[in-house]
Formats: structure tokens, sequence, C-alpha cells
């Protein structure tokens, strides 16, 4: 089964709020889902420790840059997706996560400093798909976005999609569900209401959905 | 709100390569783009002496000085000789 790895070097770009909401929104949609909790801050360990970890969902804390291989492998061979959040930085459990990923995300926020960031992670994909002489897919997803977008967003959008880069559609946007799934854990069906409950569903659905078509080979780069 | 289920059967799995080889190359073109390792290496300097126990003897003055001097001439410590010596002891007394 696919590998699902979250990477960004910079820190407070959405990964755990990316992985939270792909990993619940497959368990959801009725897959059997681990979540890898590779940042030493611990977001998704903290979040599985908030509520009831939705049902299909396990959990495995604590890797290391030597472990995070063999771990991978082991769960991706049982019937499961996998999905790796990453630590902020740039190291050597991020890279070697990267070079087991079926899908690569890089979440970014529409900023010009998230966006030279996050291109570290797109060189790093480049480079290690030359060395594994295989293709690496991968793609961004801008996160905590607003409904009317600045023209520093479109900006940035534009330029990454001349550079024939993938483009998550829809973006996950600035929803106080999203961020509340850190308060109650659990996932957006157990949560009490917060702001628009239906459109956060639906936003997240969405983007499942479209990672989903990209692990299912339906949507390219 | 949409509908969304997963037919798990459509999703593929790709080649996964952990030999050592391709791990190490991968380590090397991450180095050179600042991904390196941000985990504590092993500890170093001596490892601890598994010899914990301790005699506390009072012998005579040459006794002392040649347990030191054939120590030092073999470059192990004054207990490795006292050990070599029980276990002669042992041997002839049948401990």
């Amino acid at each position: 089964m696919p590998t699902v790895v979250i990477a960004s070097p910079k820190g407070g770009a959405g990964k755990s709020t990316t992985a939270v909401i792909l990993g619940t929104e497959f368990a959801h949609a009725g897959a059997n889902v681990t979540m890898m909790d590779c940042d030493p801050n611990g977001s998704l360990t903290l979040w599985s420790e908030r509520g009831t970890l939705p049902e299909r969902i396990e959990v495995v804390s604590g890797l290391r840059e030597g472990e995070i291989i063999r771990a991978i492998k082991a769960h991706d061979q049982d019937g499961r997706i996998v999905v790796v959040d990453l630590e902020g930085v740039a190291s050597r459990l991020v890279s070697r996560a990267i070079s087991q990923a079926d899908l690569v995300i890089i979440p970014m926020r529409a900023t010009t400093l998230d966006a030279t960031i996050g291109v570290r992670a797109l060189q790093l994909i480049e480079e290690e798909a030359e060395a594994l002489e295989r293709d690496i897919p991968h793609a961004v997803v801008f996160t905590m976005t607003r409904a009317i977008q600045s023209k520093q967003h479109k900006g940035i959008v534009g330029s990454l999609k001349e550079q024939g880069v993938d483009v998550i559609e829809p973006e996950l946007m600035e929803r106080a569900a999203f961020s509340a799934l850190f308060e109650f854990g659990g996932d957006l069906y157990s949560m009490p209401g917060q702001g628009n409950a239906d459109k956060a569903i639906e936003n997240a659905q969405g983007f499942a959905k479209a990672v989903f078509a990209r692990l299912a080979g339906e949507q390219g780069a | 709100m949409t509908d969304f289920k997963i037919n798990v059967g459509a999703l593929r799995s790709r080649r996964k390569d952990v030999e050592p080889e391709r791990i190490k190359a991968v380590d090397r073109v991450s180095e050179d783009l600042g991904f390196t390792s941000r985990e504590a290496s092993a500890k170093r300097g001596r490892k601890p002496s598994p010899r914990t126990g301790q005699v506390h003897a009072k012998v005579f003055p040459n006794v002392a000085a040649e347990i030191a001097d054939e120590a030092r001439r073999r470059g192990v410590q004054q207990g490795v000789i006292i050990e070599e010596a029980w276990a002669l002891y042992k041997e002839k007394s049948g401990v």
C-alpha cells in the first residue's frame, strides 16, 4: 500500500494538520491508516492522545532516522495507507522518509518565505529521484489559505505551475475546525461544532480525494 | 458534502529502495543540500569497565611492587594479575 510523506523544512507550514486531515479522511472513507509521527514535537501523538482515536487508525510515534525505512517497509505491506508526518527542519530523517514515498506532499503557506524554503524540499526530491533512478511523485498543497487570494498567493501558485510543479486543489483553507483537531483529537465528524463544519468537511474530503487520485494514478503532475 | 469511499484495491505501492548502498546515495545527495543528521552520535570516550568488584588487600611492599611492575609491563590493570592468580589458585586447590 502506498506511503504518503508530508514534508517541508519550514516549521509552521501545516504539516501535522495536513497529516491529520489526510489520515482521518482516508480512515473515514474506509482505509486502514498508519500515521507515523517523526516530529520531535510529537504533534500527531498529542492529537492521538487528545480524544478517541478514529477507527482504522494506528499511530506510531518517536521514529528516528535509523528506524524510519524499516518502519515504513513494515507498515506498507499489510494493506494500510501510511502517512508520515515529518519534522520541520532539513534533516537526514526527512530525506530518508522521502526516499520511501509513493507521494510526497509539501504543505506551504502562500507566503514568499514558505515558498522559498519549500523549494528546498522540491530540490531534495529531485536529487533523490536522480540518485535512486526512479520518479518520486510529489505535489504542493497550500495551507491556511483564505477565500480571497492575495496577489502574492496567486503569484506563487502561478510560478510553481509554470515550473511544472503539481499543485493540489482544493487548497486547505484556514478553518476553525482544522485547528480544533488538535484541541479535541478524533476527526472532523466527532468533534463539537466548530465554525462552518460542513465546509470544513467538504474541504478536507476534496483534498483527500485529490490525494487519493494521485495515489491511484488517476491524476499526475 | 461529497461521499468519499476508498477502493483500497485501486492503490498501488511502488518499489522501495532499502539496500544500504541506495540509502547511502540518498544520504550523500541530501547532505549536499543541507539535510544532515540531527541526531546525537554514539557516546564518545572509553567504555566503562565491567570490573566493578574490589579487593582490599594489605601485602608486603615487595609483592605490591612486583604486581605493579608486572601489570605495567603487560599493559593491564593490577586487577587482571590478581584475577589470573585467583584462577591459578582455584585450579590448584580445586575450589
